[in-house]
């Protein structure tokens, strides 16, 4: 269990979710923006690779690991906890239909779980089901979420921040120039995905953002 | 924990809710169940695991979960079965310890002999005839190469792939320990009655 409450003391306040893109066009990102993170710069890595199988899943889950062997990351991957506990990885994100953190923390004691959630009831059932942290988005507007409906916006955001006592990452349209906004309303840290697709500019982004989400 | 005398697996279909299918399958005879499901969320495969695990536990068969071994573990299934695209068997045995059933999809000689070297319990081989059941890297391998495999593998064999009740006799009389089947019982008119006839096939063979 030390080592748990060691991951969650040394939480980073940047989430980094991969494009979900590493079975086609966009395969080697991941590991560019890996390469490309400031090793000084604290970053969870989560690795969200819906089309890879099972096989592929876990060697990009070993070279990720050696990526990050010299930085300040903490590499999550979606739901596959065998695939966290073979390549020795820091912990497992679950989407809101995914399994319930408390029958996967059996498996993997001392790793972190996050859990994505897009309610209050969703937030309350994970921070009870033993989640270490919450995403909770889409915040702003996002072209990927629009199928969705309205994003949740701040007011939102401020009062699931109040409502529970885990963690909270915003999601969706945060970048370093609103990050500040969804601090302010109490969120710890932020999440995202099309923010850091641009690797040309990835340095100089996640570099801003820390800037802004560090107290 | 495989049975020692022949005997029927049922492989879950998509088509058909993978719980009914279980228990219609149980009630026919048979003796492992394989949960095998590639699109549905893991808090739907993680409940249909917990519930057959629970059927098959009351029929006293096997039951294990095909690829996702966090959701066999979790469920507290009794193995996973691993295809060629899954994670390695030697992978899955250092996660899991001895006492876990590993099952490794083979569908050439090579492969079964790389299962059994990476310490699978049971090698699934296939498929055998031709069948629609699954996208197919390979042509049928044949009886022959079945009886090939049989002489040389010590862990089981399970044989897949377009067996039914005519042909069922002649594949355990070929070496395989059991057959697996998924489009056979899934996509008839009474899976019960289906899994009863194949049971009957493998049991009574000469």
């Amino acid at each position: 269990m030390e080592r748990n409450k060691e991951l969650k003391s040394q939480m980073p306040r940047i989430c980094l979710v991969s494009s979900g893109d590493e079975a086609g066009e966009q395969s080697g990102r991941l590991e560019t923006q890996l390469t490309l993170l400031p090793h000084h710069l604290p970053c969870i890595v989560q690795i969200r690779e819906k089309r890879l199988s099972t096989h592929e899943l876990l060697r990009l889950a070993h070279r990720m690991k050696l990526l990050t062997l010299s930085k300040k990351v903490l590499l999550v991957i979606n739901e596959r906890v065998d695939i966290a506990l073979a390549a020795a990885l820091d912990g497992i994100h679950l989407p809101e239909n995914g399994c319930s953190p408390m029958v996967l923390r059996p498996l993997a004691p001392t790793m972190l779980f996050g859990c994505s959630v897009h309610s209050f009831e969703a937030s309350q059932v994970a921070e009870e089901s033993g989640a270490d942290y919450l995403i909770f988005g889409p915040i702003f507007d996002t072209p990927s979420k629009r199928p969705y409906g309205p994003p949740q916006g701040l007011e939102k955001l401020r009062r699931l921040c109040q409502s529970t006592t885990l963690p909270v990452f915003a999601l969706g349209g945060v970048g370093p120039e609103n990050a500040e906004r969804c601090m302010a309303e109490g969120a710890y840290g932020v999440a995202a995905l099309a923010l850091f697709m641009d690797t040309i500019r990835f340095i100089d982004t996640i570099e801003q953002l820390y800037h802004t989400v560090t107290p | 924990m495989i049975p020692a005398s022949p005997f029927l697996c049922v492989i879950t279909d998509e088509a058909l809710c993978p719980v009914t299918l279980a228990q219609e399958a149980l009630k026919g005879g048979a003796a492992m169940i394989q949960l095998r499901h590639k699109s549905a969320s893991g808090s739907q495969l993680f409940s249909w695991a917990v519930a057959i695990g629970k059927y098959c536990q009351q029929s006293e068969a096997i039951f294990i979960v095909n690829d996702r071994l966090d959701i066999a573990m979790a469920s507290g299934a009794d193995g996973v079965h691993l295809g060629q695209e899954d994670m390695p068997a030697i992978t899955a045995r250092k996660i899991v310890g001895k006492n876990y059933l590993i099952g490794v999809s083979a569908a050439s000689i090579h492969e079964a002999l790389e299962a059994e070297k990476d310490g699978a319990d049971y090698v699934g081989f296939g498929h055998i005839y031709p069948t629609s059941s699954k996208e197919k890297r390979n042509s049928p391998v044949g009886i022959d190469t079945l009886q090939q495999v049989s002489a040389m593998l010590t862990i089981p064999i399970l044989a897949i792939g377009g067996i039914n009740s005519q042909n069922a006799g002649i594949i355990i009389s070929s070496g395989a320990s059991g057959v697996a089947v998924i489009s056979a019982i899934s996509r008839t008119d009474d899976p019960l009655y289906a899994t009863r006839k194949l049971v009957d096939a493998i049991t009574t063979y000469t």
